[in-house]
């Protein structure tokens, strides 16, 4: 009973902190599970994947009843990073463990850096969120760490701005003419499904959404929008997730039991996340976080080196 | 907090109707995950105690039992699967809109998720 309301709250400060600071689960997750409750590493990644997959799908949901997302980019470039994770799950357990414990602390203290980074840049914005009008610094930053499944159900970072109204009606365009929008023309296509494929690779590995290859991919080379970028990578996420998760599934690395309280909790606290948001002084929390980061890394690494 | 506006379903149909799926396919797994997860502590388990493996062959006799173990791989399907239930979704929209390119990149996806079956069922 104990072990499962752990997880249960584990999940839940996973969610809340992954909703505040605009991450997906997936960077919490496989720590937690990993050095709190001595789950397998490639058991961790499997069940982290779930909970990617879970609270990008109700958010998604959201960016697309908005519509916020590109779903036609997000479809195209989705391709690109399923094969990828296709790819990815079944090299995860061909390798060492210990590699992908290494390969973790690299992600962690990137994500430390970006994150004290973007800290840095905003030092003297204010740090309480406006109501309603701002989200989460970090998934608002194309840089950053925007892993972001964001929160089930409402969403925090993207869909805060008016988008330009929607062009689903190219009647003489063709068909990568389909995928820009008014307001902005999607370029370097080839460049984003190659990185795509990418993004799958390590979402497989790592157990994480892949937004922080998405985004500033999406964004920063193909000329789309943050808000769209950020809305349209975690629409991408469900697919590239589950593409992978399926192969943790049928190979067994994916335990239902730890899963079920976790995913509940991170889709509980992201939910929670969400709608405490602007109220939450985020400069203390994101340093907090950094130093968790860090300390995490110095972990994997350790695990890496000495298993 | 959400900003932006909802849109009209009959001006967007393709996005509206797979938001749908995605948000109730996500609403049923939790409450599948949730329910699984209570009945798992009420029996007096450990999440860390060893599970049962998936077999779909027991899945509906198991779920008639209430078993935790069913409930929870019922709902993990549930997960997986949503996304791919979308895509579904969407290829019948772009089939319905005379979009054929979108509707081949939707099989294609299907294809490469078909890929991903055959990894883990080939390794397993």
């Amino acid at each position: 009973m104990a072990v499962g309301l752990l997880m249960l709250g584990g999940g839940l400060v996973a969610g809340v902190f992954g909703s505040l600071l605009g991450l997906g689960g997936g960077i919490l997750i496989v720590p937690l599970l990993n050095l709190g409750f001595g789950l397998p590493l490639r058991e961790a990644v499997g069940v982290s994947l779930i909970c990617v997959i879970m609270t990008s799908g109700a958010s998604a949901a959201v960016y697309l009843e908005r519509d916020v997302a590109n779903l036609r980019l997000g479809m195209l470039l989705e391709l690109f990073t399923a094969s990828g994770a296709v790819l990815g799950g079944a090299v995860a357990f061909l390798i060492d463990p210990r590699y992908l414990a290494a390969l973790f602390a690299i992600l962690l203290a990137y994500v430390a850096w970006t994150m004290l980074r973007s800290a840095a840049r905003t030092s003297t914005a204010p740090t309480s969120m406006p109501t309603g009008d701002d989200g989460p610094p970090g998934a608002l930053d194309p840089s950053g760490p925007s892993d972001a499944p964001g929160s089930p159900g409402e969403v925090t970072a993207v869909a805060l701005a008016p988008v330009a109204p929607a062009a689903h009606d190219h009647p003489d365009g063709g068909f990568v003419d389909r995928l820009s929008r008014p307001g902005y023309h999607v370029r370097r296509l080839r460049l984003g499904a190659a990185i795509g494929v990418v993004a799958g690779i390590l979402s497989a590995l790592l157990g994480i959404g892949g937004g922080i290859v998405k985004v500033p991919m999406m964004n920063l080379l193909m000329d789309v929008p943050l808000r769209v970028a950020t809305a349209t990578s975690n629409l991408m996420v469900g697919i590239t997730a589950s593409t992978s998760a399926i192969v943790y599934l049928l190979r067994g690395g994916i335990d239902p039991f730890v899963a079920g309280p976790t995913a509940v909790g991170v889709f509980l606290g992201a939910t929670l996340g969400s709608r405490t948001a602007h109220r939450v002084d985020l400069r203390l929390l994101r340093w907090l976080f950094v130093a968790v980061l860090l300390y995490t890394a110095f972990q994997m690494a350790q695990r890496a080196i000495a298993p | 907090m959400i900003g932006g506006r909802p849109t009209d379903a009959g001006e967007h149909p393709i996005e509206t109707r797979i938001g749908q799926v995605l948000g109730i396919g996500t609403l049923i797994a939790v409450i599948l995950l949730a329910v699984g997860s209570l009945a798992l502590l009420a029996a007096g388990r450990s999440p860390l105690d060893p599970a049962p493996a998936l077999d779909l062959g027991r899945l509906a006799d198991d779920l008639a039992r209430v078993q935790p173990a069913a409930l929870l791989w019922l709902g993990l399907l549930l997960v997986v699967m949503t996304p791919a239930a979308r895509v579904v979704a969407a290829l019948v929209g772009y089939l319905g809109g005379g979009e054929r390119g979108m509707a081949v990149v939707a099989v294609l996806i299907l294809v490469v998720i078909a890929a991903g079956v055959a990894a883990g069922t080939i390794g397993a």
